[in-house]
């Protein structure tokens, strides 16, 4: 029988629970300023050079986008399915579901190199690297800036949710958790949980519009 | 103690299974994001695209938060966070973007759409007394 996780400081382990749900949304509160500041400067840049990021934006294709969003959104209801299970003692179930989300992120990220090397292919490239011939109007350049700071940004949560689920993952599988205990699926859910919610504001920003 | 109530309660929602419930969430998340798919592709004037756009994906961040995230069936600090840092999202973005929007034209970059227009002011300098 495995110590119990009750910290020596917490009276019980549902005010521990609850102590680490808060402190998660506190980070998590966090990471969304940390994206709000780069949405700032898209949102004053789109401002000055709506002609340029307007046809900016069209000239990525959609389609990748939308299909995206889909894969990360599915992959929050799995995650979200898992952290049931988990309450339900459930651990390799937990594990599995946990396993599909990353694999999502595997087919996201997958998604995103095939945009970057056409990107690359393009020239549709940040500042002075800028040489799509299509689009030349003053503000492209500072729009690919703001499109691969974001989506890269983007991209590194996307694999730092990846690792947390799976190392989450393999411990919900050997029997980590149980209906007593399953906080730490709870919060590395809730990573997962705000990374899909920062594409869900990603997405028509650079796609759509 | 009302700590003790607060952790308890907490706690107690979570265990009842909410799969259909995360299903369904699932499925309108789906839906939304074809409707703003749909909607961008009829190419809506300038301000409209963007609020319905921006519109959706808050209902959309909503559904989120709200269901998978738990906040619906949890107590008060963790949703004051989460409010809270919306609130300062909408200082930041706002304000920064209210700042070049309302500037005195000159202090925009030259070219740009809140800067002097090309070929100069459309009106004379006030005359000097």
């Amino acid at each position: 029988m495995q110590a119990s996780p009750l910290a020596h400081h917490f009276e019980s382990l549902e005010k521990q629970a609850h102590a680490a749900r808060l402190g998660m949304w506190v980070f998590l509160a966090t990471e969304v300023l940390l994206f709000t500041a780069l949405f700032a400067a898209y949102g004053v840049y789109r401002f000055l050079y709506p002609e340029a990021f307007a046809a900016s934006s069209r000239a990525i294709e959609t389609s990748f986008g939308l299909v995206n969003t889909v894969v990360l959104v599915s992959s929050s209801f799995t995650v979200a399915a898992g952290l049931d299970a988990a309450t339900r003692g459930k651990g390799r179930r937990t594990a599995a579901l946990f396993g599909l989300s990353v694999l999502a992120g595997v087919v996201f990220l997958a998604l995103k190199y095939v945009e970057y090397s056409h990107h690359f292919h393009e020239h549709q490239l940040p500042g002075r690297y800028y040489g799509y011939e299509a689009i030349q109007a003053p503000g492209v350049q500072i729009f690919w800036a703001l499109y691969f700071l974001i989506t890269g940004l983007h991209g590194i949560h996307v694999i730092i949710g990846m690792t947390v689920l799976t190392v989450i993952g393999i411990r919900a599988y050997l029997g980590a958790y149980s209906p007593a205990y399953y906080v730490p699926v709870e919060l590395a859910g809730l990573y997962w949980h705000l990374v899909d919610l920062i594409w869900i504001f990603v997405f028509p920003l650079i796609y759509l519009i | 103690m009302a700590e003790e109530h607060v952790a308890h309660a907490e706690d107690e929602r979570l265990r009842h299974s909410h799969l259909r419930r995360y299903a369904a969430v699932w499925f309108a998340l789906i839906c939304f994001t074809f409707l703003t798919w749909a909607v961008a592709r009829l190419h809506l004037p300038g301000g409209w695209a963007v609020t319905v756009a921006l519109t959706v994906a808050c209902v959309k961040g909503s559904l989120v938060a709200l269901f998978f995230m738990h906040l619906w069936d949890q107590q008060g600090a963790n949703r004051l966070v989460f409010v809270t840092s919306l609130v300062f999202v909408a200082l930041l973005v706002g304000l920064t973007v209210a700042d070049n929007a309302t500037r005195f034209p000159l202090a925009n970059p030259p070219g740009t759409l809140g800067a002097l227009p090309q070929g100069g002011a459309d009106r004379d300098p006030p005359a000097l007394p």
